[in-house]
């Protein structure tokens, strides 16, 4: 177990160099795709390699020529990566420019500056009610599947784009196995060898994901775990598009808290809900985006309460608390917010919101509060 | 020795703040008549208002707020009721105000709005949708949301037009049939875009007037003037109202009165953003002194500019293209790369000498990119900018120092590149 999780350690340690070296030892194109709803399957039918664009851990530098400082962490940290150049192993670039304002920014900031060969525009709509945005969506996938076609002179058929799909489903469901681990055996793995699990899979090819999978599950269920009763359970919650500084995870582990699940972008959020394969795929990849759970505050949905699917997870984990962990500048999570915490707060949810930003100034204020925050609920 | 620079200010435009008054104490007795009561984002309200409901538009209201100093108080009661204070002030003032009407919080009286029936909820901002699902689930509120993308690729025009098209037809509007009970009045619609083409027709003809060098207007008085051309479509009075202003305009176009005593302005500024509702008397004080005059924008720009492109005997048809359509449709000019035409242009028409860009701290929906949208344009037309930071109704956002330095650095630029 610890040689697959050292692997994963490396690889995202460094996603520049693996990444990079992936496309040397393949001789694919990279394709860029800003987080969160880009369908990478797409990518993959038209044997490029999809990987999702991610925070640095540095700060931001020549970006801020480009971006206002009040934009959020990843916006501006994908900014000055592409800006310095850093990201010149991807071949093209995909957003998602409806998802929230700030993906606006990036198409003529990497056109002007960055001039990859292939940039992809998607406009997935919110999940109003009616036909016309299903038939949107569906007219706005095929749009970039033909975009993708004439970039990679490959024409991706029905079948080529469900054997995509199959992998990513497979992917899925091997990411769910380790959740479902994870719940048995509390404390077998900390929460940032888990986000780093999911983060590898989002910058590794499915395939060979996979198997990396395959081999860690296979030592995980052999491998004894913690008790039920080891600590109190708390679900993280929020963190939207970006990875969350491991920094907060271990701390909140370190003061005795347990993470049993958890309702992050780069977590469980990343691999919810198959893509049901009995139909034509790009209807398949519509329905999928045009499910409402996990609750997602970008994409309009209007009749489920994110706060109740919340519940739903702390009554499945036995958790007790709710950590939101919410990214500076990010306006979908922020509007929602106060609907969250009241429903909290109605349901007796212990809850505390933890702002997330990409230059932590100083750890000891959410240490404080996180403390307080288990010794509310019982613990340290 | 120094120039001292002010402004004549203009008659006709004493006659708005009553307009605009009746405006909003209509809409405020509205439930007391028994008429359903609307509220829109985005370009959607012409819709509710053939159904002969009282509408209220997002950025409309906000103007409204900030112009008679009742933003702040609302903001507040938003804050104290559990929003963040990063959240967009227009969502902040949104909620603020219905948490305020559902407690009972005090605000002043004149700023208070009934709850609506319907919340029409264009989403040309992405934000515009989170506080109508903020009233749904705190409130019950029902709500039509529509999604309205800005064209980021001209080729992706022609599949949205048809999106919009079908959401206005298959899922507004059979809203507001349910709502109001009764069919959807197409020759109301067709009755409020007559009045508003010929209403705009007669404001583009005072637009010529800003062309003039001097100028013999401001942005500031045609910021305060838009009511007619926006959010009180389909109100006749609008045309006497811009029939006088035309008339004092021609009139001191003749008498050779600029706008900017006591010889014209300096500096001949394009403003790019909102409007800076609640401080319009600040930012006056920060341009008037330095002989710089607003003149035209993007945002301004948006209230049906192509008066000749409506055709009020397809109205819905003629909605969408307002946005949407082949020619000027106005979501394009959103995407940055298109901005960068559209205000070329405006620098041609317009004489511009420099770019104010308005940077709203809480709400990005006209700042994309637009450090690279001022680099462009001075490769492109040599036309020098800056970004000011600061917000349209929230004081804790706006920084006087900031601005000032940055105002100076643009008035020193264009001297530079005039001294050149």
């Amino acid at each position: 177990m610890e040689e697959v999780l050292s692997k994963i350690e490396d690889i995202t340690s460094d996603p520049y160099t693996y990444v990079a070296g992936i496309k040397e030892r393949t001789e694919k194109k990279i394709i860029g795709c800003f987080p969160m709803h880009v369908p990478e399957e797409i990518v993959h039918a038209a044997d490029m390699i999809p990987v999702v664009i991610w925070r640095s851990n540095e700060s931001v530098t020549w970006g801020h020529a480009h971006v206002p400082p009040y934009d959020c962490g990843i916006t501006r940290s994908f900014v000055d990566d592409a800006v310095r150049g850093k990201l010149h192993f991807m071949d093209g670039m995909v957003f998602h420019v409806r998802q929230c304002l700030q993906v606006g920014e990036f198409p003529l900031i990497i056109e002007r500056n960055v001039k990859p060969a292939y940039q992809g525009i998607l406009y997935l709509p919110p999940i109003y009610e009616g036909e016309a945005v299903k038939s949107f969506l569906r007219k706005d996938l095929e749009s970039f599947k033909d975009s993708l076609e004439d970039f990679s002179g490959k024409k991706i058929s029905n079948d080529s784009l469900k054997n995509s799909i199959e992998i990513y489903n497979e992917n899925r469901s091997l990411l769910q196995r380790v959740y479902e681990i994870r719940r048995e055996k509390p404390g077998i793995l900390r929460a940032k060898d888990v986000m780093r699990i999911v983060w590898s899979s989002m910058l590794m090819l499915k395939e060979d994901h996979n198997e990396l999978l395959k081999e860690l599950i296979n030592t995980m269920e052999k491998k004894p775990g913690g008790t039920e009763n080891d600590g109190i359970k708390v679900i993280p919650v929020g963190c939207l598009c970006q990875t969350l500084q491991f920094d907060f995870l271990d701390m909140i582990e370190d003061l005795g808290m347990i993470i049993p699940d958890d309702d992050l972008y780069v977590g469980s959020r990343y691999f919810a809900n198959p893509v049901h394969l009995d139909g034509n795929p790009i209807e398949a990849l519509a329905d999928r985006y045009l499910t409402k759970t996990p609750l997602c505050p970008t994409k309009g949905v209007w009749d489920v309460h994110w706060g109740d699917e919340i519940i739903k997870m702390l009554r499945e984990n036995k958790a007790k608390g709710v950590i939101t962990i919410r990214v500076k500048y990010c306006p979908p999570h922020t509007c929602y917010y106060p609907d969250f915490k009241s429903k909290m707060v109605e349901e007796g949810v212990p809850e505390v919101m933890i702002d997330m930003e990409h230059e932590v100034i100083s750890l000891e204020g959410i240490k404080t509060r996180l403390q307080s925050f288990a010794e509310t609920m019982g613990g340290v | 020795m120094d120039v001292q620079y002010k402004i004549n200010r203009l008659e006709a435009t004493n006659d708005i703040r009553p307009m605009v008054n009746r405006h909003w104490a209509d809409l405020r007795s509205a439930k007391e008549r028994g008429e359903k009561v609307g509220w829109a984002s985005g370009p959607s309200f012409m819709f509710p208002y053939a159904m002969g409901m009282k509408c209220h538009f997002m950025a409309g209201y906000a103007s409204y707020c900030g112009g008679i100093g009742a933003a702040n108080d609302v903001l507040k009661v938003a804050e104290m009721t559990g929003d963040l204070p990063e959240t967009c002030s227009y969502h902040r003032l949104h909620m603020g105000m219905a948490e305020a009407v559902k407690r009972d919080l005090p605000v002043m009286p004149e700023a208070i709005l009934p709850l609506p029936d319907l919340m029409v909820a264009g989403r040309y901002c992405t934000e515009q949708s989170h506080y109508a699902e903020g009233l749904y689930r705190r409130m019950g509120i029902r709500v039509v949301p529509v999604e309205l993308p800005f064209v980021f690729r001209k080729e992706d025009r022609p599949r949205i037009r048809e999106f919009v098209y079908r959401q206005f037809t298959e899922v507004v509007i059979p809203a507001l049939e349910d709502v109001c009970e009764k069919s959807f009045d197409y020759d109301r619609l067709s009755e409020i875009l007559s009045i508003l083409k010929k209403t705009a027709t007669i404001r583009n003809k005072c637009w010529d007037y800003f062309k003039t060098k001097p100028s013999t207007w401001t942005l500031w008085d045609y910021a305060v003037s838009m009511a007619p051309v926006i959010y009180m479509m389909g109100d006749p009075a609008g045309i006497p109202f811009y029939e006088k202003l035309l008339k004092e305009l021609e009139e001191r176009n003749e008498k050779g009165i600029p706008a900017m005593a006591p010889e014209g302005e300096k500096y001949r500024i394009y403003w790019d953003g909102w409007i800076p509702w609640a401080f319009l008397g600040k930012f006056m004080r920060k341009f008037t002194p330095n002989g710089a005059l607003c003149l035209c924008g993007r945002y301004p720009w948006e209230m049906f500019p192509h008066p000749e492109l409506l055709d009020p005997e397809h109205p819905v048809d003629t909605v969408v293209d307002y946005m949407y359509g082949e020619e000027a449709g106005l979501a394009g000019n959103m995407a940055p790369k298109h901005s960068i035409d559209f205000i070329s242009d405006l620098i041609d028409e317009y004489s511009i000498d420099g770019l104010v860009m308005f940077s709203s701290k809480s709400c990005r929906m006209w700042n994309l990119s637009y450090l690279d949208v001022i680099d462009a344009i001075d490769k492109k037309k040599g036309i020098p900018g800056v970004v000011i930071e600061a917000d349209m109704i929230d004081p804790d956002m706006v920084s006087d120092s900031q601005i000032d330095t940055r105002l100076e650095a643009l008035f020193e630029t264009i001297d530079g590149r005039r001294r050149k």
